[in-house]
């Protein structure tokens, strides 16, 4: 393998890495910059999304678990990977609309610490939930047939990556530019903005808020189901993935700054690069150089590298 | 914590007298101490020994050593958390940390255990330091998600590029604890009545320690110094008018936090013997935290009692016989009691338990 096609490889890997995260912190970030509510639980609602889609396309056998004990070994819906992949954001989005109603709105004027406990503590509770179900050893989550091996161009070198990953950067692509155009460009996106600004003055003019504001943590939520369902099949599948990607994610929205679709997308492309091009180099430091490069921009950047300073909270 | 300098002109028996009064117990110090010391004292014969008690608890030595060793840990968190309003979620840095430069000193230097606790503890304060002031230039969620950051810089870095001194995924296992004072050998058991009470000279180590710590933080949040503590968690805005300033209370806690967390995971590779590499992963400064408020946010002894039933759900609930039909379940019902206490008793046990006194003595303290 020659060495420009290595490199190619090394950044593709970082991209579809990096796009996991920006799926994650996009939805954190609106979260945390309209809502000012911080979600500790994001990581579930992946974990969620993770397990939706492998029962929603595959049809697996567990090995332990109550499900197992109770004879339901087999299970799954064995539908296929297109519709896991329209279903999963729905369920998903369900989920969010009732967390937001039910734990956003009664913690909304309780301390930040209140709401990161709440949260870290239900994350907990689904964590233990999906490990009593369907036990905690790692599931199978295959590729799909159709997107396992290198895609074919002609008169192009070919790049050992299977066509999922491919998919997955144009799915999170497609993805951030709909949420972005939401934001930016539609009267919902105006005033969730307004919203963000002002939200009494927005209520003096009679709009409600508490409308957009809970679609505004159905689309957060969604956004991290469709990262569970696309992220599934290229990790092992276990109950604590979840809390394995909180940190990053979180480290994702900071760096990019709060609020901020772009920032985050930029802190996701930054940190899926970063780590593909550590583990290609310095493979032992990866994990470590990925954490250093956010706490330097952190400390060079406190807002963010995109963020506004005075909207942070 | 007095803050005038001596002068130059004052006797030698006024500098003493100052000494005896810096020392003297104020309030209701003695009561505490005292109280603490009969309570741990007793405690691991009830729990471990007791004829029909104990064999109700389920109860064991070496896990009552445990809960006094993770409430220490609990009670320095509780400094940081309740009294001066600061969530970290990094704590995992201190108590790990502590425990791989413990158990790296008595392979390297000495296996002592006092002078491991002293090489533990000093390691926690200077990396306290470090990430504190590293991660106190921003409040609020900044402050958790940045010592979460540090934490999991650490945990990586002793799990792979650190892995020829700290064991890697496997551990530190080259843990030398030698005997107390070279004659006492910590597993053993103290002599006569004490070793009915106590059990080990270990249990004995560790408590004596424990009673230190209490003391300790009492002193410290019943001092002026712990007042402003609690002035800045109350109102930062109003503490930094009247001229505190913030940052550097907010600093010294956050050490004073991480020096409990050394002392804790000093002890904890004393009493195991092992550093497991998950000591360092954030779930366990998870596990702090759950304790910490599961007891009681704001007291000294809520945190010590959140650490143990914590840890009594999570080693003798889960190992069945009399629990056998929640046994699988002990981790989740831990989650739902912690979310339930946030909702509805965002005090924790303790608060509970006061209000309930308050109720009975007409609320007089």
């Amino acid at each position: 393998m020659s060495f420009h096609i290595e490199v190619i490889t090394v950044l593709l890997n970082g991209l579809q890495q990096g796009a996991i995260y920006i799926l994650l912190a996009v939805g954190l970030s609106i979260i945390l910059g309209t809502l000012k509510f911080v979600n500790f639980a994001h990581g579930a609602l992946y974990l969620i999304g993770t397990y939706a889609g492998l029962l929603l396309a595959l049809e697996i056998n567990l090995t332990s678990g109550l499900l197992q004990e109770w004879g339901y070994g087999q299970i799954g819906l064995d539908l296929g990977y297109i519709p896991a992949l329209l279903l999963v954001p729905l369920v998903v989005f369900v989920v969010g609309l009732a967390m937001e109603r039910w734990v956003v709105e009664p913690f909304k004027n309780r301390p930040d610490t209140d709401q990161i406990l709440v949260t870290f503590g239900l994350a907990i509770v689904v964590q233990e939930v999906f490990r009593i179900f369907f036990g905690s050893s790692s599931l199978p989550f295959s590729q799909p047939a159709w997107a396992e091996g290198a895609p074919q161009v002609p008169f192009l070198v070919q790049i050992p990556i299977s066509s999922w990953r491919y998919y997955v950067i144009l799915i999170t692509a497609v993805l951030v530019a709909i949420v972005y155009l939401l934001v930016e460009f539609t009267d919902f996106g105006l005033i969730v903005r307004a919203g963000t600004r002002d939200p009494e003055m927005v209520e003096l003019l009679g709009i409600r808020l508490s409308r957009p504001y809970i679609v505004v943590f159905g689309i957060g939520a969604a956004l991290a189901g469709v990262a569970g369902v696309v992220g599934g099949p290229l990790n092992p599948v276990n109950p604590t993935i979840g809390n394995d990607i909180l940190v990053p994610a979180f480290l994702t929205v900071v760096i990019g700054g709060v609020g901020s679709i772009a920032g985050a997308t930029l802190g996701g492309v930054i940190f899926g690069l970063t780590y593909a091009i550590l583990v290609a180099t310095f493979s032992s430091w990866a994990q470590v150089g990925l954490y250093a490069i956010a706490a330097v921009i952190l400390l060079v950047r406190p807002q963010g590298l995109l963020g506004e300073a005075e909207v942070a909270p | 914590m007095s803050d005038e300098p001596a002068s130059a002109s004052e006797t030698d028996t006024s500098a003493v007298a100052d000494m005896i009064g810096i020392w003297a117990p104020r309030g209701n110090e003695v009561r505490v101490v005292a109280g603490t010391a009969i309570i741990l004292g007793l405690f691991p014969f009830v729990f471990a020994r007791m004829p029909v008690l104990s064999g109700l608890l389920q109860g064991y030595q070496s896990l009552a050593t445990l809960i006094l060793i993770w409430g220490i840990f609990a009670l320095g968190f509780d400094l940081l958390l309740g009294y001066t309003g600061l969530l970290s979620f990094g704590h995992a840095a201190f108590w790990g940390g502590a425990a791989y430069a413990a158990g790296v000193f008595s392979q390297q230097v000495s296996g002592s255990p006092i002078l491991m606790v002293a090489a533990g503890t000093a390691f926690a304060v200077l990396l306290a330091w470090l990430l504190g002031f590293l991660s106190l230039r921003r409040g609020g969620i900044y402050f958790a998600i940045l010592t979460l950051a540090f934490a999991q810089m650490l945990f990586y870095m002793s799990s792979s590029p650190l892995a020829s001194i700290t064991g890697g995924e496997n551990g530190f296992t080259g843990v030398e604890t030698a005997e107390l004072f070279g004659i006492f050998g910590l597993e053993s058991d103290l002599p006569a009545v004490l070793g009915l009470l106590l059990g080990t000279w270990l249990y004995l180590f560790v408590a004596i320690i424990t009673l230190l710590c209490v003391a300790l933080a009492y002193r410290i949040l019943n001092s002026p110094y712990g007042m402003v503590f609690r002035a800045i968690r109350e109102n930062e805005q109003r503490a930094e008018f009247v001229g505190l300033n913030v940052w550097r209370y907010r600093l010294m806690s956050f050490i004073l936090s991480g020096f409990f967390a050394g002392v804790a995971g000093s002890l904890f590779v004393i009493h195991g013997s092992y550093v497991p590499l998950a000591s360092l992963y954030w779930t366990t400064s998870g596990e702090v935290v759950i304790m910490t408020v599961l007891g009681g946010t704001g007291s000294l002894f809520g945190p010590i009692v959140g650490a143990g039933v914590y840890l009594y759900v999570e080693n003798i609930v889960s190992g069945g016989h009399p629990f056998d039909f929640i046994a699988p379940f002990w981790h989740l019902i831990l989650g739902l009691v912690f979310v339930v206490t946030i909702w509805v008793f965002p005090r924790g046990i303790w608060g509970f338990v006061r209000d309930v006194r308050d109720l009975v003595t007409g609320g007089e303290d």
